[in-house]
């Protein structure tokens, strides 16, 4: 059976993900918490690999840094991906690597002609070392930058044409970035190529707790319900994609994320059996 | 300067607090934004301390432990996105914070917690057993080089560290540091890092394996270290705590 609906894996979680018996069900990790040399969160993956399909989901490769991704966290990936034979591989639209330093956090960054060439030759160059397609991930934004050359759309689209990568779209993300910076999140959504979407992120999020009424896109949080609405809307114009609760923190029983996730998948399974 | 690169160094000048490196990209309105992205940053650095670092912060408690996990990220960010290795300078850097000066084994704690995640995250390698050592002739057993696990972390300590770490670690509240010099022994077994607090004896003979000495020379060192130690049974022990790597 084909991915569905899947979850992101937490530690906490290795003994459930092996027992789960649900159908279609996947997992996703961030490879950066697998890169060590061996040791049990290894040999966990390991053995939920041996039973479900897996993604790995980058979070520090810093693609749109003005350098090049460095050549150890690749050559790690690439082991990885080697041994792990994820179904996708994907990163984000945002930098977090700055002079030898990494700053755990995905970062925004002026979406000019110029960042465009120095991403799309970052994206070449992670898709020819792993030798695969990769996906790229639109990220949450919270600052009104200036100085773009092309909105986020236009730019991932140019990223799919220049590279021919594929697109994960974080459908929260879309939901706290519109909220943000005051655009509309459904007029996103139907721009967005469908034949590129490759994979959907659904999250949850919450308030600025510094009460400046900004959305953040914490995943602490059950996944809301305009965030649903839109996950409908999105999937009804590009049809089913495998789809993924990411939950990272306040994280709770492995069952009530099951419960997210098996909403999910009825929702695929709804469409589905619309267009029979 | 390319413009992405004067753009970076711009944003992080500004989440240092240098908030007019962005203006080129920002308007001078208050931007709420930057504070959220000022502290993810620090959130992410600061979680992967308290991760790596339990021992340490259940003895300062949580705020003493995040204001200075805090303060050192500033100083030594990650250099690598597996913030699982993130910390290597922390036992260091408190050894040198001067709020840090009334608890003079502070730093040492945070070593004994370094180690125990080095030796969780060390690369898999198979075990030297009892059954595999019997096969070995005993004459010839003196002139084999034992390699040490490649999860195998030790440090010695001139005061009972380690037994305050242990008791620390297991949740004791009343914790009492004694005199004697202890070691602690930290090696991977199974998929947890188990540690145990051992003598001059096995600590000698532990280096001289580390070091490259035969079984017989490193018998030697523990003799001279602790001539009172019985040899056999420590050996013995070693061997059952899974510490040494199989040659084959």
């Amino acid at each position: 059976m084909p991915p569905t609906a899947g979850l992101g894996l937490k530690p906490e979680h290795y003994a459930d993900a092996l027992a789960a018996t649900a159908q279609g069900l996947w997992f996703e990790v961030h490879p950066e918490n697998y890169m060590s040399a061996g040791g049990p969160r290894l040999s966990a993956l390991e053995a939920i690999r041996q039973r479900r399909p897996l993604s790995l989901h980058g979070v520090g490769l810093s693609l749109a840094a003005d350098a090049a991704p460095a050549p150890a966290h690749l050559a790690t990936l690439k082991r990885l991906v080697d041994r792990f034979e994820p179904f996708v591989v994907s990163e984000h639209l945002a930098w977090s690597t700055h002079r030898g330093t990494h700053q755990p956090d995905l970062l925004p960054f002026p979406r000019t002609k110029a960042a465009l060439s120095r991403i799309a030759d970052n994206i070449d160059q992670m898709q020819t070392v792993l030798g695969r397609r990769v996906l790229i991930e639109n990220p949450s934004l919270y600052l009104p930058l200036t100085g773009h050359d092309l909105d986020e759309v236009d730019f991932l689209k140019a990223l799919v044409a220049r590279t021919g990568c594929g697109l994960l779209v974080d459908v929260n993300n879309v939901f706290v970035s519109a909220s943000n910076l005051s655009y509309s999140a459904e007029a996103y959504l139907d721009a967005l190529p469908a034949e590129a979407i490759g994979e959907i992120h659904l999250a949850g999020h919450g308030p600025d707790a510094g009460g400046s009424g900004l959305l953040i896109d914490t995943h602490g949080a059950p996944v809301a319900e305009p965030v649903w609405t839109l996950y409908r809307r999105l999937i009804r114009r590009v049809g089913p994609r495998p789809t993924l609760i990411e939950r990272d923190d306040e994280i709770p029983a492995f069952a009530t994320l099951m419960a997210e996730r098996d909403r999910a998948a009825a929702e695929l399974s709804a469409l589905e059996m619309a267009d029979a | 300067m390319p413009e992405l690169l004067a753009f970076q160094d711009a944003f992080v000048a500004a989440i240092g607090g240098q908030r007019a490196a962005l203006s080129p990209w920002l308007d001078d309105t208050d931007h709420p934004g930057l504070t959220v992205y000022r502290n993810t940053i620090a959130k992410g650095c600061v979680d992967a301390l308290a991760a790596n670092f339990p021992t340490v912060q259940s003895m300062v408690g949580e705020d003493w432990f995040r204001a200075a996990a805090a303060l050192f990220a500033r100083e030594a960010p990650p250099t690598s996105a597996a913030l699982l290795d993130y910390g290597a300078a922390f036992p260091a850097w408190l050894e040198r914070f001067p709020p840090a000066a009334e608890l003079p084994y502070l730093a040492g704690i945070a070593h004994l917690d370094r180690l125990w995640t080095e030796a969780l995250f060390e690369a898999e390698a198979p075990v030297l057993d009892a059954e595999t050592l019997s096969r070995l002739a005993p004459e010839g057993l003196a002139d084999t080089q034992l390699a040490l696990h490649p999860s195998v972390r030790f440090a010695a300590f001139e005061a009972g560290l380690p037994s305050l770490w242990r008791a620390a670690r297991d949740g004791a509240e009343d914790l009492d540091l004694s005199e004697t010099p202890e070691t602690l022994l930290l090696v991977r077994r199974g998929q947890a890092t188990a540690c145990r607090v051992v003598g001059l004896a096995e600590t000698a003979f532990l280096r001289a394996c580390r070091d490259g000495l035969t079984a017989g020379e490193a018998a030697q060192a523990a003799a001279s270290a602790d001539p009172e130690a019985p040899l056999a049974s420590l050996f013995a022990a070693l061997i059952a705590d899974a510490v040494f790597a199989s040659p084959l």
